[in-house]
């Protein structure tokens, strides 16, 4: 009933492949931007600025990992390493005097032709083996950025950014931080609702699925790959450059350690592969579990009146995200996405729930 | 630097390298029989080393039967893990595989911080710390110690795959399916080898434990363990062994000509290189087979 | 209708001793092969007698290493199976190769992949940059649709329907490409008789409608009398006859090696 099918009929061929061909998902896609447009109006400056914020910055990361996994189906262990290189290229271009907006495009570029590295592992193994190669790289990076002063401002240092300048007006409000981050999230979000209908799309989905009857068709396995590659390096470099400009702004070299290409792989796992909505569950999910995680021990010592260490309280939260990710694997291993998708497919025909075949 | 310090890292990465092997074998038992890649076999091996100070301290027990207690607890833990989180896994991609084990070892790691704390505490085993001499190169006596345990595991491996738990074994890491049809048990056999590949953790992290003590850093053996195994042919316990020697003298050597250089800590950079290159070069390793995932 | 009538007399496609052999096996042995425009050309043998082989030869997954492949004149031995697939030569697969988790319009869609110009710019600008011409791919993939009568799993995933159409979602996949040259390996393997007469049918519509030359393998022999214009026989990666399609199978050696030759003797 919801999310109404019947009595919508597409009389051209570019109707149909409209990216909410559902009027109700089309409601629902404008109220949530009219929401989000609105935030910095009703919410608290502190929800805004450290769970909206890094929640949008990170749901555009997630969707970068997932171009290249769950289209491309390229393993990518070592995410964090190129948004990293992403948010040290903009931070040392900005801090070289060129403007932000170019300094993040040069950033993404970076990234993108760095990011290309793992590319040429992909050309000789796949699987595992690309697995671990690109775990290599991003101990490889991690090293290099730590051990390089040049890169990371000398050693155990934190390298300042300055100040985001929008069209040479500085940007240091917590509404306009946001709206960078919102804005940057639309736009990788309505990249990635177009992959779903466009050749390009598709032809990344063939190299997944069977490459040898990709090749049958005309698509060059290799050049996809590659491509795949540098895109998902570009959105990852540049989100990283957002996420220092916007949420960090100081950026060292353990913001981007081999944890966090864990947590960016959680993120895109725990949501769905090759979803774009599981991108936005998964990265909240991943994001504030801790948060919850925290609370949630603290509300349980004082109602049971129990009293933990330091040293638990600081490794409880981390312990829990291990097993949350053990958990959704072994109970619903196709990630919130799935579980989302279930209820719709449930409110399709609500309450005519047994014209379902 | 002169030949006999070169010689001298050389010796001692060997020593070391053997050391790493043993954290290499435990992959390579668990890929063996059920083809999954335990990225958490760094932290078992952490895990076990607080299980057996747990033990040693805690329940006061004489270090030998805290050692026989661990391996004990481990074995059974190892089948654990193998029965709740992996068997439902069996025939799902590789990636949510991968993923399984990347979320063992966070659980593992943080779960044993959050029970014991992360201060660095000292194992002793009883090992002098006087050097060794060999010749004119001063060995440390630990590693050699190491060394010989982890030969001795070794020859412990070549004896078990001959036996009738070995063949069984054997015939699962060849086939499953045909395993299956000829009445093998491969759920048994599978945790068996998670089992064991939890004891050779247990032996790894006793002996690095009394090397470097005991604390969070000896989760990172997993990159080691990880570039031997795939050095090795992730297939191979005799490659293991070999790949973890060529390991340690190439780290050892590159170390002490890099370090001053790259201002130190050139180890991981190095291990992260031999990995790369292992599987652009020879993906199926030194003597793994040739059948491996390939473009 | 000749051969003459259906255009020119170059051959499409043409093998001059191709050679193949597998660390010692010979899987194929001085083929020579021509296949003129508007032809379907049968290739029978019993099983592991190198027909795959020879398809896998042309479309260059396994290049031969002796001998000679041109299409249309041109030499397209050793080229990568992805720059055949651009030159006009599509395929089907014995085993189906149909991406399954996509639905049936999007399969039939990527057999266009060659006549579209994917890119990022044009995915991040779809609205400027990539409607008209996804919509105009999308309408040639209607025709397709409207031939091979699949209008009604058009939307379905390809893992859901059955063997039957599967196949012929492939055969949609192939000629979307608009092929010039289209090989069907065992198009109606597991097919019943009424599902074989569709596909044949299919098959001769789409090379006097369509324009392809088709190269046809199949084991019905009574597809292969039926529809074929001329044929050939391999045994062991050998030639073993050719020509006319009842001069061929009326061969004692084709008989031979289809039915056993100590029995036919006897």
């Amino acid at each position: 009933m919801l999310f109404r099918q019947a009595g919508i009929f597409h009389t051209d061929y570019s109707a149909d492949r409209a990216l909410f061909p559902i009027p109700a998902d089309r409601w629902m896609i404008g109220i949530l931007l009219l929401l989000a447009l609105a935030a910095p109006i009703y919410m608290n400056t502190l929800y805004l600025s450290s769970y909206l914020l890094p929640w949008l910055v990170w749901t555009a990361g997630a969707l970068g990992l997932n171009l290249i996994l769950g289209w491309a189906g390229q393993f990518h262990l070592g995410y964090a390493a190129v948004m990293g290189i992403g948010a040290y290229a903009a931070v040392h271009a900005t801090r070289a005097g060129i403007p932000w907006e170019i300094a993040i495009v040069l950033a993404g570029i970076t990234a993108a032709v760095i990011g290309s590295v793992f590319a040429f592992a992909a050309l000789r193994v796949k699987g595992l083996y690309l697995a671990l190669s690109t775990l290599a790289l991003q101990f490889v990076m991690d090293w290099t950025i730590s051990h390089v002063p040049a890169i990371s401002g000398g050693t155990q240092a934190t390298l300042q950014a300055p100040d985001i300048r929008l069209l040479g007006w500085a940007v240091t409000s917590d509404a306009g931080l946001y709206y960078v981050a919102l804005v940057w999230c639309v736009l990788v979000t309505s990249f990635m609702l177009n992959l779903r209908r466009t050749a390009l799309g598709r032809a990344l989905v063939a190299v997944r699925e069977k490459d040898y009857a990709a090749a049958v068709i005309g698509v060059n396995s290799f050049y996809f790959k590659l491509v795949a590659f540098a895109t998902s390096s570009f959105i990852g470099g540049v989100s990283g450059a957002i996420l220092i400009g916007t949420f960090y702004h100081a950026v060292t070299p353990e913001q981007f350690s081999v944890d966090v290409s864990i947590q960016a792989l959680a993120m895109v796992i725990v949501g769905g592969l090759g979803s774009i909505i599981s991108s936005y569950f998964g990265a909240a999910f991943i994001l504030l579990m801790p948060g919850v995680m925290n609370s949630f021990i603290s509300w349980a010592a004082t109602k049971f009146g129990f009293s933990l260490g330091i040293e638990t309280l600081a490794h409880l939260p981390q312990a829990f995200y291990g097993a949350l990710i053990i958990g959704f694997l072994l109970i619903e291993p196709l990630g919130l996405g799935k579980i989302y998708n279930n209820i719709r497919d449930y409110l399709l025909v609500w309450p005519f729930g047994y014209t379902k075949k | 630097m002169d030949a006999i310090s070169l010689m001298e890292s050389a010796a001692n990465g060997a020593l070391i390298g053997l050391m790493y092997s043993l954290v290499a074998m435990g992959i390579v038992l668990i890929y063996k029989s059920s083809s999954v890649p335990n990225l958490a076999q760094g932290s078992m091996t952490m895990l076990a080393a607080y299980v057996l100070l747990a033990f040693a301290n805690s329940a006061g027990a004489p270090i030998w039967a805290a050692i026989s207690l661990a391996i004990i607890t481990m074995f059974i833990i190892g089948m654990a893990i193998e029965r709740v989180a992996l068997r439902r896994l069996a025939g799902r991609p590789i990636i949510m595989i991968l993923m399984m084990t990347l979320g063992l070892e966070i659980f593992l790691r943080a779960g044993s911080m959050t029970i014991w704390g992360g201060t660095t505490r000292p194992m002793n085993l009883g090992i002098s710390d006087a050097p060794l001499f060999l010749g004119p190169l001063l060995i440390n006596r630990a590693y050699a110690f190491g060394a010989v345990v982890t030969i001795a595991m070794f020859g412990f491996f070549v004896l078990f795959f001959r036996s009738r738990m070995g063949v069984v074994l054997r015939a699962i890491s060849d086939d499953y399916t045909a395993a299956w049809s000829v009445g093998i048990s491969v759920e048994r056999g599978v945790a068996l080898s998670w089992a064991m590949s939890a004891v050779v953790a247990t032996i790894a992290g006793v002996l690095w434990s009394s090397v470097q003590g005991v604390d969070q850093s000896l989760a990172q053996l997993l990159l080691k363990g990880v570039t031997v195994a795939v050095l090795g042919g992730l297939d191979s316990i005799g490659g293991a062994l070999l790949a973890g020697v060529l390991l340690g003298v190439v780290e050892g050597i590159a170390s002490s000509v890099l370090d001053p250089l790259l201002g130190g800590a050139s180890r991981d950079l190095v291990d992260a290189a031999m990995l790369i290159l292992t599987i652009l070069i020879r993906p199926h390793g030194l003597f793994g087979r040739h059948d491996i995932e390939r473009v | 209708m000749t051969l003459k009538d259906r255009g020119g007399d170059a051959p499409v496609l043409e093998c001059r001793s191709v050679e193949r052999r597998f660390s010692g096996i010979v899987a194929l042995n001085g083929i020579d092969m021509r296949i003129e425009r508007g032809e379907i050309f049968g290739l029978v043998g019993p099983n592991g007698c190198g027909k795959t082989t020879l398809t896998n030869a042309i479309t260059g997954f396994y290049p031969p290493q002796r001998g000679h492949i041109l299409l249309n004149g041109r030499d397209i031995t050793g080229l990568a199976p992805h720059y055949v697939a651009t030159l006009g030569v599509a395929r089907t697969f014995q085993n189906l190769a149909l991406f399954n988790g996509m639905s049936v319009l999007d399969n039939i869609l990527l057999g266009r992949h060659i006549h579209m110009k994917p890119s990022v710019g044009r995915t991040a600008l779809y609205w400027w940059l990539a409607r008209s011409d996804e919509t105009l791919n999308r309408a040639a993939v209607e025709d397709v649709i409207d031939f091979l009568q699949l209008e009604s799993v058009r939307d379905e995933l390809v893992d859901g329907i059955p063997i039957g159409l599967k196949k012929r979602v492939e055969l949609a996949r192939a000629l979307a490409a608009e092929p010039s040259f289209l090989i069907l390996d065992e198009p109606m393997a597991g097919m019943n008789q009424e599902e074989k007469e569709y596909m044949a049918r299919f098959i001769l519509d789409a090379r006097d409608e369509r324009n392809v030359t088709v190269l046809l393998i199949e084991h019905h022999m009574d597809v292969i009398t039926g529809i074929c214009d001329r044929m050939l026989a391999l045994n062991y990666g050998e030639m073993i006859g050719s020509g006319v399609p009842a001069d061929v199978v009326a061969d004692p050696r084709v008989i031979e090696a289809y039915i056993g030759g100590a029995h036919v003797a006897r």
